[in-house]
């Protein structure tokens, strides 16, 4: 699924009543297939993008053109649903969209055996480890075979090992898959580690400051000199953009 | 999930388990003897005898009927009180839960009835409603001159039940649905749910510990606002008025009885709730 959109732009009221500008004019197009990483420091707007995507909010301006398909969401950690096991987390987007319940149930088990949840299927959420809980989610997400998956955050609250295991496993789950994929991180390894393509994000208001597709070859080595030196080069970029002044008083 | 999580109590030996659940009977038991040494024959009957009261549950006690059946009278009003103030007071919670509107058309009233106490109520219905039992409601006239449990049931006092029972159940159900966390609700949104599907699957369960806590509450409040109700006019029947009449009669012996009783199904209430919520796992939802 293609993705183009122009000019938008989100402003939000602060208490005060005074009203600032979180997120562009920004114009991005997105190509069927591809994994975009969305890399920024926290409140750049790369958030409320995604939840302007997903239609959980309205841009005050500008235009979206999606090509019509299924929608995948993952959200950051303590999404899932704590009353449901493991299986009926994952069940819920095909049975909210009126899927015969034994399809749900095959379509479930699949998922949870590329996860690895499979015997842990009966399990609640709050029985399971963070990283479990994340490979639940990113299940839940997959599960109706989106045709775009946005993830936002969804392994930031992970130790690192478990985050590393977490991205290999997306990864090699959407080459598999022909989803175009927005994953929003503020994590630079990881952005490196998973995109084709990298967008950064600065802050007030959102907006982009480097946009480049990846030219490292796959299977991605973390320590070869090819990645280390695009990792270098981004952190750069984020040096640059995160003034510390700027940090401090936010 | 009971495998992973380890025992609480280092020793279990049948011994520590004896000594634990007879530590919370020491209590109890100094105050039985209290009770015992404090009493005579003449002001304050001693256990004995209310315990002797308490062994013929079916005997008829000052020609109002035996302490099964008074018991049962008040338990049966309590019942269909509560299952008026949940039948209303679920959707009605629910819906000023979810919605700003209707909240606010109705918080004044809510606000204002809440703290007023049912007993406060009480001549009101009576005026209201007269002695009218449910025997007539339900047009069983011939019941009307033999013992039957419908000729106990006034209207009047399952008004004010419900009346007290209805809040508690509102005003959780309320708080239940307002503190279901948003993130829930969206991400049902965005996984393709509607808002039927939203409602059921993911509001519901999600404000389910709460309002089961509502109704504990208003079993609770229930029962103690029938003890007082029974002893005010409007009524000859009941535990609570069995209660006032053996004081007026001054058998002591019958009173304490009925204290006893009250107590013990007050206990009841509340425990059993309790463990009925865990058990049914709805508190899981808890968790959040």
């Amino acid at each position: 699924m293609s993705l183009v959109f122009t000019g938008i732009q989100k402003s939000y009221r602060d208490p005060s009543g005074k009203s600032f500008n979180v997120l562009g004019p920004m114009d991005l197009r997105v190509d069927t297939g591809e994994f975009l990483c969305l890399l920024g420091p926290t409140g750049c707007g790369k958030t409320t993008l995604l939840r302007i995507l997903s239609g959980l909010e309205e841009p005050d301006s500008g235009n979206i053109s999606l090509s019509s398909g299924r929608l995948g969401y993952v959200f950051q950690q303590g999404a899932l649903f704590p009353w449901m096991t493991v299986e009926a987390n994952v069940m819920f987007p095909l049975k909210a969209t009126g899927v015969l319940e034994s399809e749900c149930r095959t379509r479930a088990a699949e998922i949870l055996d590329l996860v690895g949840l499979h015997e842990f299927r009966k399990s609640f959420p709050h029985e399971l480890s963070g990283g479990m809980q994340q490979r639940t989610a990113l299940a839940r997400g997959l599960v109706t075979e989106p045709d775009l998956l946005l993830l936002d955050e969804p392994f930031a609250s992970l130790d690192t090992r478990t985050g590393i295991n977490l991205q290999e496993m997306l990864r090699s789950i959407c080459n598999r898959s022909s989803a175009t994929v927005i994953f929003v991180t503020h994590n630079i390894e990881e952005a490196v580690f998973l995109a084709d393509r990298i967008v950064v994000m600065g802050h007030r208001p959102g907006r982009i400051v480097r946009d480049e597709l990846l030219d490292i070859k796959w299977p991605r080595n973390r320590l070869s000199s090819s990645f280390t030196e695009v990792l270098l080069s981004f952190r750069q970029t984020f040096e640059e953009l995160v003034d510390p002044s700027v940090t401090l008083s936010s | 999930m009971d495998g992973l999580t380890p025992s609480r109590v280092k020793e279990s030996g049948p011994w520590q388990k004896l000594s634990r659940i007879l530590s919370g009977f020491i209590l109890p038991a100094l105050i039985l003897a209290l009770w015992y040494l404090l009493s005579d024959n003449t002001l304050l009957p001693g256990p004995g005898r209310a315990l002797d009261v308490l062994s013929h549950p079916s005997r008829d006690l000052l020609s109002c009927g035996s302490l099964f059946w008074n018991t049962a009278v008040s338990l049966i009003r309590v019942l269909l009180g509560l299952f008026i103030a949940i039948l209303l007071g679920t959707p009605l919670g629910f819906m000023m839960g979810a919605s700003e509107r209707f909240r606010r058309f109705s918080s004044v009233v809510t606000e204002l009835a809440r703290p007023l106490s049912p007993i406060a109520l009480l001549p009101l219905s009576i005026i209201i409603f007269k002695d009218t039992s449910f025997t007539e409601v339900l047009g069983l006239d011939h019941l009307k001159y033999s013992r039957n449990i419908l000729n106990e049931l006034q209207v009047g006092m399952v008004f004010i039940l419900a009346w007290g029972g209805v809040f508690p159940v509102i005003l959780e159900t309320m708080h239940g649905v307002r503190s279901v966390r948003k993130v829930y609700i969206e991400a049902a949104r965005v996984l393709g749910a509607g808002r039927l599907f939203i409602f059921k699957h993911v509001l519901f369960p999600a404000a389910l510990p709460d309002v089961f806590a509502g109704y504990r509450m208003a079993v609770g409040r229930c029962w103690m606002v029938i003890i007082a109700a029974e002893m005010l006019p409007g009524t000859n029947s009941g535990i609570g008025y069995l209660l006032r009449y053996s004081y007026q009669l001054s058998r002591l012996d019958v009173m304490l009885a009925c204290i006893l009783i009250i107590a013990v199904i007050g206990f009841i209430f509340s425990r059993g709730l309790e463990y009925a919520g865990e058990k049914w796992l709805i508190l899981r939802s808890r968790e959040r």
